[in-house]
């Protein structure tokens, strides 16, 4: 099994690369056999993501965001379709129900890569809020049981039954200087 | 513990803002407090918090952080004080950082000068974590909120609106809004003419000789504000 995440451009660094290991290794229960970063910056933005489909065509893969808590034994997240997030259970409708911080696939999903490859400027420029609404709109999926809650819900105690959160637009928890339930769960903030 | 905290971004200002105030605040009480910045670059100050330049929190906005009980290392009883950094300390402030607040209240200068907005966010004082509502309601859209009161027309510049945010936030929520004496402070400018006027009101409201006259100072006055868009301390007022 093979672990990913991606980091481009300035607002993740290595720290978050390292922390995300780190939550994974010490809480998470996952056992894998490859640790792999993407940082190749193709697009200046998020669609960079997609180029995991490409890289990463045999095996069970297992994709996370760098913005994530990783709290407690993980449950099963392993897929074999292409699965990924519906966040609809705990916000407003938005253009979009899915969430890519958590991904999985098992074997070749190429077909994506190559689909958004063939026509990504038009991509790029029709779907300004992101991948996600690109996948929604574009490739057949299946979504997550409810399984990642976002920290605007648990700001203040951390969420009792389950194992990840997602910082969502809340970045700055991963600053110097923020502490809470949270920051007990990630690497020494330098 | 007294947190006094404040906001240094490099642009408009230089680091020296930092110092000045950090001296000033030093020099001119006898009470114990830590004093922060949340800067993108080296300050003086007791602690120096990183200023993201990545962040979707632009400029003077990420002062609400500080109403989270969970920056900066504040504990349950803390007090707070966020100041902006324009301006002088001129006469002892241990009046002012020693104003009294309770939970659910916030302090903020009393300000005697008419003004569209009868709320001055050059000075906030409240207890760590009780409004946290603050913070909470605008980390939840920060894009909107920075942008509100500009694309509302309240306010003339992109990006600005933070007070007004922090006092329809204060009524909102029903917190308990003081003010300090309003002849604690001023504000200042680099207009001869506008500081003459600001001299005759303040002389009339308080039934004093002079505000400012050349570098001496009125003893009831405590802070020096150089409010104002593209306002910098004026240079004659180092004092």
């Amino acid at each position: 099994m093979r672990i990913i995440c991606c980091r481009f451009g300035n607002k993740f660094n290595q720290w978050h690369v390292d922390n995300l290991k780190h939550m994974i290794d010490k809480y998470s229960g996952l056992k894998y056999d490859s640790f792999e970063v993407i940082e190749d910056d193709l697009y200046g933005n998020w669609f960079n993501k997609l180029q995991m489909y490409d890289r990463f065509r045999d095996d069970e893969n297992l994709y996370f965001d760098l913005d994530l808590v990783i709290y407690d034994k993980l449950p099963n997240l392993i897929r074999k379709n292409f699965t990924l997030l519906d966040d609809t259970w705990w916000r407003e409708p938005a253009h979009t129900p899915l969430n890519s911080s958590i991904v999985s696939w098992t074997g070749d999903v190429s077909y994506i890569w190559d689909k958004f490859k063939k026509n990504d400027e038009f991509f790029i420029s029709t779907y300004t809020r992101g991948s996600d609404e690109w996948y929604y709109k574009n490739i057949e999926y299946e979504t997550y049981d409810k399984v990642c809650p976002s920290i605007k819900d648990y700001t203040y105690q951390q969420p009792p039954q389950f194992s990840v959160c997602t910082l969502g637009q809340m970045h700055h928890l991963q600053e110097k200087g923020w502490t809470g339930w949270y920051s007990n769960y990630f690497l020494p903030i330098h | 513990m007294l947190k006094i905290c404040t906001v240094y971004f490099d642009g408009f200002y230089s680091p020296d803002y930092i110092t000045r105030l950090h001296d000033s605040l030093r020099k001119n009480s006898t009470i114990d407090f830590q004093f922060i910045c949340l800067s993108d670059t080296d300050v003086k100050a007791d602690l120096v918090l990183p200023y993201n330049h990545n962040s979707n929190i632009v400029k003077h906005w990420h002062k609400l952080k500080f109403f989270s009980p969970q920056f900066a290392y504040q504990n349950p009883g803390d007090d707070i004080i966020i100041m902006d950094i324009d301006q002088v300390i001129v006469n002892n402030i241990d009046d002012l950082l020693n104003y009294p607040v309770e939970q659910n209240e916030l302090v903020t200068y009393g300000q005697w000068w008419t003004d569209r907005l009868k709320f001055n966010g050059g000075f906030y004082k409240f207890k760590s974590g009780s409004l946290r509502k603050i913070w909470d309601d605008f980390v939840l859209n920060p894009e909107f909120w920075q942008l509100h009161y500009y694309n509302k027309g309240i306010v003339h510049k992109k990006y600005y609106g933070e007070q007004n945010y922090v006092n329809n936030k204060v009524n909102e929520h029903n917190y308990k809004l003081t003010l300090t004496p309003s002849e604690w402070i001023t504000k200042y400018t680099d207009d001869y003419k506008e500081n003459l006027k600001l001299n005759k009101m303040y002389m009339q409201k308080f039934n004093t000789d002079y505000m400012i006259l050349d570098k001496e100072v009125n003893d009831k006055l405590k802070v020096i504000h150089f409010t104002g868009v593209g306002r910098k301390i004026n240079e004659n007022y180092l004092l």
